[in-house]
């Protein structure tokens, strides 16, 4: 018995190790992930908003609830630091940021994304950090939240951040979708789920919402993408069963998002 | 007593000629004079045997001296020197006695009963007028705020508004060029109000001064008053830019003097409407020592406003009128364009448009490269702005007040287009900035740019300057005095708050500063230091270089509120585009008029590309304190490419708006609005000391002489050596004066007591 067991263990735990070399597989690029090539100095960083989820946690790993912020992380990023390497002048370090609201350091990144932000929950203290950041002129996007009820919970922690700031629907000749890309015909970008379901929404989000905070002078604060997931678009734009218009879009709005954020 | 050992007076060796009346040539003077002393020398060589002990020492040399002297003096007066001077002819010339009737004249100085013209008006009577009769003919006149004459020094009344001397003297020659002026007597205290000089501080006009050596009239000037003040302080100038953009921080710098108040302390303010706007504490300096101080503040809403800087009344000041002075400033409510060439995004980029869209008179106009084939521009005015990229045409790109160049490489311009950059600054007189960044300075090539006369320093010749690593922001001793880089108005603060200020994100090498150049702010990296901010006036424009793209992060880094990042960069961004002037540019010497209402009213007139237009139509509307309003067409300078000028008279106290409007073939060219005030009633209470050195200057450089009132009893003889009106040059023998005998006694005395000393007689 003993020995059947020890040997379940060590085939779970074999299993486990293949998981993760498998993962880690699909998540090499072709970038050294050296150290010193990840503290590479480049004027854009991107930066992941990591922050504590409801069930709690707010460490690296997977699993629904366990760390909500780190959806599609580390792939989507890079992914689409390819593509604004290739596409942009941008001078982008290759490597993603986490960043956290428990430091000053977010004040470094004046650009941050987070996801699954149905989820996130803050401190007065950390409402406070991310309230004074977007003040300052950073930019905050959030995307990966699908239907009424994820809705309802990020404006819980967004209200906390902004009390008095209204959410408004962007129009198609809003800046945001022009400062690139000429984006009036967008689309409903699907995760990864569409590849097996061929459903484009989750929950009950059936409609994307692009929507947005803006600060006294009109300029967006923070850029929502509700019922949509660009993260995995990026992060699965390489699978030929994924469909390259939803991908082709999500990078668009990727980039364009980026540029508003240094230009505005 | 000059004249009993001389038998003429000091005047008439100072305007005579001395000459030798005898026939022998000059030469044989010097030759007997040489011989005499050599064989006066032989002389004693040839007895030197036979002489007493007590004389074959220096002793002998001293004799010989003294011998020498007495011969030298003797073949001098042999030679017969005389003393050949102009002068005037009896009751055939006129001395025009000039009182000056300003108020300033009203003034009874501490320990006189009488004000300074009582005390001249008792001058004349007292002889002064009496002996210039004996001689010649007197004519009267009163100067100040115009002159004129009268009949009688009873009719003299010190009720004149300001004293314009130079004006007055202009005017009385003009009315006297027929008649035989012989000299000129001004009893005045010299506080010339004369516009374009500091309030009293004026001095005679060149003009006047050489129409006054043409004719040859000496100016002998009489002074009144006391030459210091017991007690006060006067404000002696403010200099303060004469336009500005509203909401703009303003910069005066205020030069004021006291008298029996050193050390104490007062309060420097600046007022607008009564308004306190800024002011601090100062402590008077010492008696008569001009101090210089400096006062910030902000310009306001758009308008034409009159500032008062002032010192506060000291205890027992009798006169604090002169506490005070006004400055007219033009505040407009224009906004300047100014085009961003950015090459890449960049954090940078944001955070200058974002400090700029604070400012309402800015207005920041961009292209982007955001891909190697899109240009994303933000500001444009209308669809096909920029829609080429860089502009290539003037009249396209000096619409624009001032120009950023960020990450640019030098090669993304054509050469024409640098051109075009270098002439944006020197010929339209607009403001170009160069950021750090890849792609910037040495590192975008700028280094062999066309444009590299723009950059303020002189460029690494290395590539490779720029570093994405820290550099700490410093503030030089220049900087801390500059508007571009005050965060406040008290330099202590001032100093902390740059202190406070996070590193920057990178930092590039930028070389060092041009002469000329000003380093504002250096910055470090730890090991050495570096210029950061530096500025450099450039043709008729101005230029800068920030050697970092890294103070986003003041931005970032610093409290919520503080705005140090922002106030910075829209003092530089006003630095860089506030000054650069329109196609038509108008001005006064003196936007404050002083109880006078004479304008000279310049224009400057371009076309479209900035070129002289020197057929263009210039007409000045000007609108009176009481709504009325005229018009002034301005002529063409003779000699200066679009330069235009009219005289004109603001003959009311108030303020004048003028609008200067330049038209060619009915097109519009450009205006440009410049305001003054005239004020009345001041002028005479500003440098209410005798003005003595204005007064000898006049005197030395007309040939006449300043005198004390005491001193009168000689002028009526002296003044008949002069060279104008009817005169006769005159040879006075000098052979006998009375010197000439008392050092022939004095020589051969002194050669006698001498030997009586030494027992060799």
């Amino acid at each position: 018995m003993k020995l059947l067991a020890a040997t379940a263990v060590a085939a779970l735990a074999l299993a486990c190790c293949s998981v993760v070399r498998a993962y880690q597989r699909t998540a090499y690029f072709g970038f050294d992930d050296s150290e010193q090539h990840q503290a590479q100095k480049a004027e854009f960083v991107w930066s992941r908003l990591a922050y504590t989820s409801r069930s709690g946690g707010n460490g690296y790993g997977w699993g629904w609830g366990r760390a909500a912020w780190s959806r599609d992380y580390p792939k989507a990023d890079r992914q689409l630091l390819v593509a604004m390497k290739r596409l942009t002048r941008i001078e982008g370090r290759p490597y993603e940021q986490v960043v956290d609201l428990d430091s000053d350091a977010i004040f470094e990144y004046p650009w941050i994304y987070a996801v699954q932000v149905q989820a996130w929950t803050f401190s007065d203290a950390e409402a406070k950090r991310l309230r004074d950041y977007l003040n300052k002129g950073g930019f905050l996007m959030v995307d990966d939240f699908h239907g009424t009820q994820d809705w309802e919970d990020f404006m819980e922690g967004m209200r906390q951040v902004l009390p008095d700031r209204p959410v408004e629907d962007l129009q198609s000749g809003d800046e945001i979708f022009h400062v690139l890309y000429d984006m009036d015909d967008r689309i409903q970008v699907p995760g990864e789920h569409y590849i097996r379901t061929h459903r484009t929404y989750e929950k009950d989000g059936f409609t994307p919402k692009w929507r947005a905070i803006r600060d006294d002078k009109g300029r967006i604060m923070v850029a929502i993408c509700h019922n949509m997931h660009l993260g995995d678009a990026w992060e699965w734009a390489d699978d030929p069963e994924y469909p390259e218009k939803f991908a082709a879009q999500a990078f668009r709005v990727g980039l364009n998002y980026i540029v508003y954020g240094m230009t505005h | 007593m000059f004249e009993f050992f001389f038998k003429y007076p000091y005047t008439a060796f100072a305007r005579g000629r001395l000459i030798l009346l005898s026939s022998w040539p000059r030469w044989m003077l010097v030759i007997a004079i040489v011989l005499g002393a050599v064989g006066l020398a032989g002389l004693i060589w040839f007895r030197w045997s036979a002489a007493a002990p007590k004389l074959k020492s220096w002793r002998s040399a001293v004799i010989w001296v003294l011998q020498a002297a007495m011969l030298t003096l003797l073949l001098l007066l042999l030679c017969q020197p005389a003393l050949n001077v102009a002068e005037l002819r009896s009751q055939q010339n006129i001395i025009a006695i000039l009182v000056d009737d300003s108020h300033s004249m009203a003034q009874s100085d501490a320990g006189n009963q009488q004000t300074r013209e009582q005390a001249a008006v008792a001058a004349l009577k007292n002889g002064v007028q009496d002996g210039l009769k004996q001689r010649f003919q007197t004519r009267l006149y009163h100067i100040g705020a115009s002159m004129g004459e009268v009949d009688s020094p009873d009719k003299l009344q010190a009720a004149g508004r300001s004293t314009h001397l130079s004006d007055g003297l202009r005017q009385f020659l003009t009315q006297t060029q027929d008649l035989p002026i012989g000299a000129i007597v001004l009893m005045s205290d010299g506080a010339e109000n004369a516009s374009g000089g500091d309030e009293g501080g004026g001095g005679v006009d060149i003009a006047a001064l050489d129409a006054l050596r043409n004719r040859h009239i000496p100016v002998h000037t009489i002074g009144f008053g006391s030459e210091t003040a017991e007690h006060d302080v006067e404000m002696e100038g403010v200099s303060v830019a004469p336009r500005a953009l509203a909401s703009s921080r303003m910069v005066a710098t205020v030069r004021f003097h006291q008298h029996g108040f050193s050390g104490q302390k007062a309060m420097l303010t600046v007022r607008e409407s009564g308004k306190a706007l800024a002011g601090h504490e100062i402590i008077l300096p010492a008696n008569r020592e001009t101090r210089t101080d400096t006062l910030y503040f902000d310009a306001g809403a758009a308008g034409a406003k009159s500032f008062e800087f002032s010192i506060s009344p000291m205890p027992g000041e009798p006169n604090v009128i002169n506490n005070s002075l006004s400055r007219m400033v033009n505040v407009s409510g224009d906004k300047r364009r100014i085009l961003f060439v950015e090459g890449e995004p960049r954090w940078e980029f944001k955070f200058i448009r974002r400090a700029s869209d604070d400012d309402p008179q800015l207005q920041m106009v961009s292209m982007l490269r955001t891909t190697e084939n899109k240009i994303y521009r933000q500001g444009i005015s209308d669809p096909s702005e920029l829609a080429e990229g860089f502009p290539t045409r003037a009249e396209d790109l000096f619409g624009y007040s001032g120009i950023i160049i960020g990450s640019v490489e030098n090669g993304y311009f054509t050469p024409s287009q640098q051109e075009l950059l270098r002439e944006f600054v020197d010929r339209r007189g607009g403001g170009v900035l160069f950021l750090g960044g890849r792609f910037s300075l040495a590192d975008g090539g700028w280094t062999s740019s066309g444009a590299s006369d723009l950059i303020p320093t002189f460029l690494p010749k290395t590539k490779e300057t720029f570093h994405r690593d820290p550099a700490y922001p410093l503030l030089t001793q220049v900087g801390a005095e500059s508007p571009v880089t005050r965060l406040a108005d008290d330099a202590t603060v001032n100093a902390a708050r740059w202190k406070k200020l996070p590193y920057t994100a990178d930092y590039q090498d930028a070389g060092s500063p041009k002469p000329g150049a000003t380093v504002l702010l250096e910055m470090t990296d730890t090991h050495r230091k570096m210029p950061m901010l530096v500025t450099e006036p450039y043709g008729r424009g101005r230029t800068a270089l920030m050697a970092t793209a890294g103070t986003w992060r003041w931005q970032m880094s610093m409290p919520v509120g503080d705005g140090s990042h922002d106030q910075f960069w829209r003092q530089l961004l006003r630095y860089i585009a506030a000054e650069s002037p329109g196609p038509v540019t108008a001005s006064v010497p003196a936007q404050t008029l002083m109880d006078e209402g004479h304008v000279v009213l310049s224009a400057t007139v371009r076309d479209k590309q900035y070129q002289p237009a020197s057929d263009a139509d210039v007409m000045a509307r000007i609108v009176g304190p009481d709504g009325t309003s005229s018009m002034v067409q301005l002529a063409a300078v003779p000699g200066e490419a679009g330069s235009f000028r009219t005289e004109w008279t603001a003959d009311k106290p108030g303020s004048y708006a003028v609008e200067v409007t330049g038209s060619r073939a009915g097109e519009v060219l450009g205006s440009d609005i410049v305001t003054l005030e005239r004020k009345d009633g001041i002028a005479e209470n500003f440098h209410t000391e005798q003005n003595r050195e204005l007064l000898e200057r006049l005197a030395n450089s007309t040939g006449g002489r300043y005198w004390r009132p005491s001193e009168l009893n000689t002028l009526p003889r002296d003044i008949s050596y002069s060279e104008a009106g009817i005169s006769v040059r005159d040879t006075k023998p000098l052979w006998d004066m009375p010197i000439n005998y008392l050092l022939l006694l004095g020589l051969v005395s002194t050669q006698w007591l001498l030997r009586r000393k030494w027992g060799v007689v």
